[in-house]
C-alpha cells in the first residue's frame, strides 16, 4: 500500500521539529451492506474508505493530521501539519530502520467474500424475513440486515515498527416487533465474527430468527417488572456486557493514569469475590475484537485483568504506557479509521468458568429476575455506576422461571457488585458477535461470561406494588 | 469550491440512463479537535477530507456506493457499483428523488465567517478556560475528563437527475468535558458540561466549565431513596434523551412500518396541553440548520403536537408518497457514507413561563433529576421508559439532599400526559440533530430504590 522509502520518507518529515516519535497509519477499508425491512430489499450499499494519519509525539503531546489520498504531497502536508506544534530543531537526518514485523496470529478466512454471488446473500436475507413471518401472523415487522467489511491497517513509526492486519467481519443482524392488541414487543440479535462467510455454514440463521420470533410473542404476554432491590440472575454470552460496561472500562488505562476510575492504585488488591476470574484477550480466533496488530502496532495478547479476586492489570495503549514510562502497552490501542488518534480500548472481555451449573443457579433463587437479554447498558466512570435495559427478562419464583418481565432495568455500582456476585456458572460463552462498544469512537467488541447472580441489586421497573418483597 | 458542485452533477451525468434517477452528494470537511489535561494540551488534530456518495434509483430499485477517491477510476466506479447494486434491491414504487425546487437564500445563521481563520492558539485558551472554569466551581472537582473542543466547516455539494444542483457551507464548534468530583469518604462522581453553536463566539467556556462543576458537586455523596411514585423535574439534558426517543415515534417511515408506540393516534389528545412539539430545520442559527435536506427538498417548521394534540408527522420524500402528502424536508445523511434517512432537525418542546427554581418551588415531594444512564431503555416503539438516575431530593418545594443509585420508570405515553409544568428555560442539546428541551416537571413516575 505504502512504499517503504516513502514511509520512510514521512517520518522523517514529521520528526524535523523535535518529536520524540512520529507514526504513520494507513487503512484501506471496503464494505458491502445489505438490508431487508418490511419484506422489501431496501439497502444495497458499497463503500470505500482509504487514508492515512500522521502522528506526532512530543512528551505528553500528541499531535495528529489525517488525509483521504495516499500520494507523497498529501502525506508530506499531513507530516508537516502534524508536526507544526513542535519547538525542536530540525534533528540530523537519519534513516529509520523500518522492519516488518509478522504476527504469531492466524485469522484465516475459510470462505472469502466473493464465494457467494450478492444474489445468495440477498436469499438469505429473504428467507429469515420468511421464517419470521412465516411463524406467527403476531409478527409484524422484521428486518434483516448482512454486513462485509475488510479493513486492512498498515502501520510504519520511527521506533523501526512496521506492522500490518488485514481484518475481515462478516455479520448478519436481525429484528422481529410482535403484536397483540396494543401491545408491541421487539427482539433484536445477531451474530458475526472476524470471520469469512463461514459464519453462514456455522450458523444457522433461520433457527436464530424462529428463537427470536418465539421470544417476542411470549414477551407479549409480559407484565411490568417490578421495581426494588432483588436477586438478579444473569444469562452466560451476551450477559458479559455486564463486566464489560461496569468494571471493564474503568480498567482502561486512560481512567487509570488520571485517576478518575475506582480502580486507580489498585493493583494486587482484592477488587472482586474470589470466584471472579477476568480477562482481556484480544488472540481468540474468529472473534470481533481479536487482532494481530492494535493501531498502535502492538500485538494483540490476551490479559488477565481479575485472578481470583484480585487485580492484577490494565488494558493499556502505547499513549498511556509512554505516560507511565511503562514498557510498551497490552495491545489494546484501537481507533474506529484512520480519522481517529487510538485510545485504550477492550477487545474480546470475559469472566472466566465458575462452577455452578446454571440450573443450580436459577434454583436457589426464591425470588428475583433472570435477564435472558439487553439492549446493551451504560456506565459512569468515576462512580462506577451502571444500568442495564433488559429486552427479555423473566421472574424467577421458587426457583423456577416465571412470568415474562417488561421494561426492566437493572442498576448497580459496578465495582460493589463485583464484590458481590456470589455464583458464577461452568457454562462460559461469548457473545453471538454483534458487540458495538461506543466511547467517543466506536469499536468491535466481545463480551462473555458464565451465568452468574448478584445476590441484591436495584431493579428498575414500572410496578412498585409489588416491591415490598 | 463551486467545482465541488460541477463535478457532483458530472458524476449525475455520467451515471444517468434511461429510467435511472442518480443523486450525487459531496461533503468537504475541515476539522479541528483539541484535548486539554490539567492545563496541557494533550491533543491536537486537524484535518481535511472529502468525500463522494452515489444513489441510484433503476426503476423504484436503490442502489448506493461511496467512496473517498476522487480520481476518474474512483469516481467511475463508485456509480458504477451503486448502479449495479439497484439491480438487487426490490422494485418499490414509492422511491424515487424529489422533483428540484427552489432553495431560498434567507440567511439561517449557520455559517460563521470567522470560524475558518480563528487562530488555533484561541481555541486552545478557551478551552484551557472551560478545564478552569469546572475546576474553580470546587476545590472537590478533582479531574476534568475528555475535556475537548472541536470545530468543523462542513460543505455540502448536491445534485441530482432532476435538475437539482445545490450547495452550502454551515459550521460548528463544540466543547464538552466531564467533571469528576470526590467527597470526604473518597467517593466519586462524574458529570458532563457542553456547548455548542454555530458561531465561535457564542461559546460560553465558563458557562460549559461551570455546568460540568456544579452537577459533579451536587449529586456528590447521593444515595438512593424508598421506591416510590412520585413527581419529577428534569434536566435539559435528562429532557432531550427523553425527546430523542420521541423524535423517532413522530417519523412517517416509522409509522408506515408500524413502529411507533403514537401509531394511529394522529388528532388525538396525546399528551398534557402543556406539551407543544416541533421540528424546525430553518430555526435561525439551529445547530441541526440547512437550506435543503439530504436528498435536496427545502426545509421547513412542522407543528407535530399542538397543546398534546397529535397534528403532523416528520416526511422524507419516499414517506410523503406513500401518505400523498409533501415532504417536510427531514431526510437526513450523516456525511456521503449513508442514505437518506427519516429523522428530526431541530426537534423542541415549546418553552413554557416558570424559570428552574420556580418549578421546583411548586413541587411538593418529589426528585430533580440531573442526569440519567439508559442504552435502549426509552424505546420508541414498545413505548417502555426507563433509566438510571442522579439527582436531588425535593421536600416542600426545597432541595433536601442528594439522590443517586435510583431508576426512574415510565412509559412515553404517560410522560407526554403527565407532563404537569413546561420551563421558560429553552435549551439544545446536539443529539441526533438538535434536541430542544425545557425544565419539565412530570407526575405519576416510578422511583426505584431501596425496598
Ligand atoms: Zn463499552
Amino acid at each position: 500500500m505504502l512504499e517503504k522509502s516513502l514511509a520512510q520518507k514521512v517520518l522523517a518529515e514529521a520528526l524535523r521539529t523535535g518529536a520524540d516519535l512520529a507514526e504513520i497509519y494507513v487503512e484501506d477499508v471496503e464494505s458491502l451492506q445489505l438490508g431487508i425491512d418490511d419484506s422489501r430489499l431496501e439497502t444495497a450499499m458499497r463503500g470505500e474508505d482509504r487514508g492515512a494519519g500522521v502522528r506526532v509525539f512530543f512528551g505528553n503531546l500528541v499531535t495528529y493530521a489525517f488525509t483521504d489520498s495516499l500520494d507523497e504531497n498529501s502525506l508530506m502536508e499531513a507530516a508537516r501539519a502534524a508536526a507544526a506544534a513542535g519547538r525542536g530543531t530540525q534533528q540530523q537526518a537519519k534513516t529509520i530502520d523500518l522492519t516488518e514485523r509478522k504476527s504469531q496470529l492466524e485469522y484465516p478466512i475459510r470462505k472469502p467474500f466473493d464465494t457467494l454471488s450478492i444474489e445468495d446473500k440477498v436469499q438469505l436475507l429473504s428467507r429469515m424475513d420468511e421464517a419470521a413471518r412465516a411463524y406467527s401472523p403476531q409478527i409484524v415487522q422484521v428486518t434483516a440486515n448482512y454486513q462485509q467489511l475488510r479493513r486492512q491497517m498498515w502501520l510504519f513509526n520511527s521506533d523501526g515498527v512496521q506492522v500490518e492486519d488485514d481484518r475481515f467481519y462478516t455479520e448478519v443482524r436481525a429484528g422481529v416487533v410482535a403484536k397483540r392488541n396494543g401491545t408491541l414487543q421487539r427482539v433484536r440479535e445477531g451474530f458475526g465474527g472476524r470471520v469469512g462467510l463461514e459464519l453462514l455454514d456455522d450458523n444457522d440463521a433461520l433457527a436464530k430468527v424462529k428463537n427470536m420470533c418465539e421470544r417476542a410473542v411470549q414477551m407479549l404476554d409480559a407484565r411490568p417488572c417490578p421495581a426494588g432491590e432483588m436477586t438478579v440472575v444473569m444469562c452466560n454470552g451476551w450477559g458479559g456486557v455486564l463486566f464489560h460496561e461496569a468494571c471493564g472500562h474503568q480498567m482502561e488505562a486512560d481512567f487509570i493514569t488520571k485517576g478518575s476510575s475506582a480502580y486507580a492504585g489498585k493493583i494486587g488488591e482484592r477488587v472482586a469475590n474470589p470466584i471472579i476470574t477476568a480477562i482481556d484477550d484480544g488472540t481468540i480466533p474468529g472473534r470481533r475484537g481479536s487482532l494481530k496488530f492494535d493501531d498502535d502496532g502492538t500485538p494483540a495478547q490476551r490479559t488477565v485483568l481479575i485472578e481470583e479476586g484480585i487485580l492484577k492489570e490494565y488494558m493499556w495503549d502505547l499513549v498511556e504506557a509512554r505516560r507511565v514510562g511503562r514498557d510498551g502497552s497490552t495491545g489494546n490501542g484501537r481507533r474506529e479509521s484512520y480519522r481517529h488518534m487510538p485510545m485504550p480500548r477492550m477487545t474480546n472481555t470475559f469472566i472466566d468458568q465458575g462452577s455452578h451449573t446454571p440450573e443450580e443457579i436459577i434454583e436457589s433463587v426464591k425470588r428475583g429476575v433472570y435477564i435472558r437479554d439487553m439492549a446493551g447498558g451504560q456506565a459512569d466512570i468515576a462512580k462506577g455506576d451502571f444500568v442495564f435495559n433488559a429486552t427479555v427478562a423473566y421472574l424467577i419464583e421458587d426457583g423456577k422461571l416465571t412470568a415474562p418481565l417488561r421494561g426492566a432495568t437493572i442498576f448497580g455500582n459496578g465495582p460493589q457488585v463485583l464484590q458481590e456476585i456470589d455464583m458464577v456458572g461452568n457454562d462460559l460463552a461469548l457473545d453471538p458477535g454483534m458487540g458495538m462498544c461506543g466511547k467517543i469512537q466506536m469499536a468491535r467488541v466481545s463480551v462473555g461470561q458464565p451465568t452468574i447472580r448478584i445476590p441484591r441489586v436495584t431493579v428498575g421497573g414500572t410496578d412498585d406494588a409489588s416491591a415490598s418483597n | 469550491m463551486t467545482d465541488l458542485l460541477s463535478l457532483a452533477q458530472s458524476v449525475v451525468q455520467q451515471a444517468k440512463a434511461p429510467g435511472v434517477e442518480v443523486e450525487a452528494i459531496i461533503t468537504h470537511d475541515v476539522e479541528t479537535q483539541i484535548k486539554v489535561s490539567r492545563g496541557e494540551v494533550e491533543q491536537l488534530s486537524q484535518s481535511s477530507s472529502r468525500g463522494l456518495g452515489v444513489r441510484v434509483i433503476d426503476g423504484g430499485r436503490t442502489g448506493y456506493a461511496y467512496t473517498s477517491d476522487f480520481s476518474d477510476e474512483g469516481i467511475a466506479r463508485t456509480w458504477r457499483a451503486a448502479r449495479e447494486l439497484a439491480k438487487v434491491a426490490t422494485a418499490d414504487k414509492y422511491r424515487g428523488l424529489p422533483d428540484a425546487s427552489p432553495i431560498s437564500d434567507e440567511d439561517l445563521e449557520i455559517w460563521d465567517k470567522r470560524l475558518p481563520s480563528v487562530p488555533t492558539t484561541e481555541k486552545i485558551e478557551l478551552l484551557k478556560r472551560v478545564e478552569r472554569a469546572a475546576f474553580d466551581y470546587d476545590p472537590r472537582i478533582i479531574l476534568a475528563e475528555f475535556c475537548t473542543y472541536g470545530d468543523a466547516v462542513n460543505h455540502v455539494y448536491l445534485a441530482n437527475s432532476r435538475g437539482f444542483a445545490q450547495q452550502y457551507g454551515r459550521t460548528t464548534a463544540y466543547s464538552y468535558l466531564m467533571g469528576i468530583a470526590r467527597g470526604d469518604d473518597g467517593g466519586m462522581v462524574n458529570a458532563f458540561g457542553s456547548g455548542a453553536s454555530n458561531f465561535f463566539a457564542d461559546l460560553d467556556p465558563d458557562a460549559i466549565g461551570r455546568e460540568a462543576g456544579e452537577k459533579a458537586i451536587s449529586i456528590l455523596g447521593g444515595k438512593p431513596v424508598e421506591t416510590q411514585t412520585t413527581t419529577i423535574v428534569l434536566d435539559h439534558a435528562v429532557g432531550a434523551e427523553i425527546l430523542s426517543a420521541l423524535a423517532l415515534a413522530l417519523s412517517a417511515d416509522d409509522w408506515q412500518r408500524k413502529r411507533s408506540f403514537l401509531l394511529d393516534r394522529l388528532g388525538q389528545q396525546v399528551g398534557s396541553d402543556m406539551v407543544t412539539l416541533m421540528d424546525n430545520g430553518r430555526l435561525k442559527r439551529g445547530l441541526a440548520s440547512a437550506p435543503f435536506d439530504g436528498e435536496g427538498v427545502p426545509t421547513s417548521a412542522t407543528r407535530l403536537i399542538d397543546e398534546g394534540v397529535l397534528q403532523n408527522l416528520m416526511y422524507d420524500t419516499y414517506s410523503a408518497r406513500k401518505d400523498n402528502k409533501a415532504s417536510s424536508g427531514n431526510a437526513q445523511r450523516a456525511g456521503h457514507r449513508s442514505l437518506p434517512s427519516l429523522g428530526p432537525t431541530n426537534f423542541y418542546m415549546q418553552p413554557g413561563h416558570q424559570t428552574r427554581d420556580e418549578i421546583i418551588a411548586g413541587v411538593k415531594r418529589g426528585l430533580y433529576v440531573v442526569s440519567v444512564m439508559q442504552t435502549g431503555g426509552i424505546d420508541p416503539i414498545t413505548g417502555d421508559c426507563s433509566m438510571g438516575a442522579n439527582g436531588l431530593w425535593i421536600e416542600n418545594g426545597k432541595i433536601t439532599g442528594p439522590v443517586g443509585g435510583v431508576t426512574i420508570g415510565t412509559t412515553l405515553n404517560d410522560f407526554l400526559q403527565n407532563i404537569s409544568e413546561v420551563g421558560s428555560d429553552l435549551r439544545f442539546i446536539p443529539l441526533f440533530g438538535a434536541i430542544g428541551v425545557p425544565t419539565l416537571r412530570v407526575d405519576n413516575v416510578t422511583i426505584g430504590g431501596t425496598k
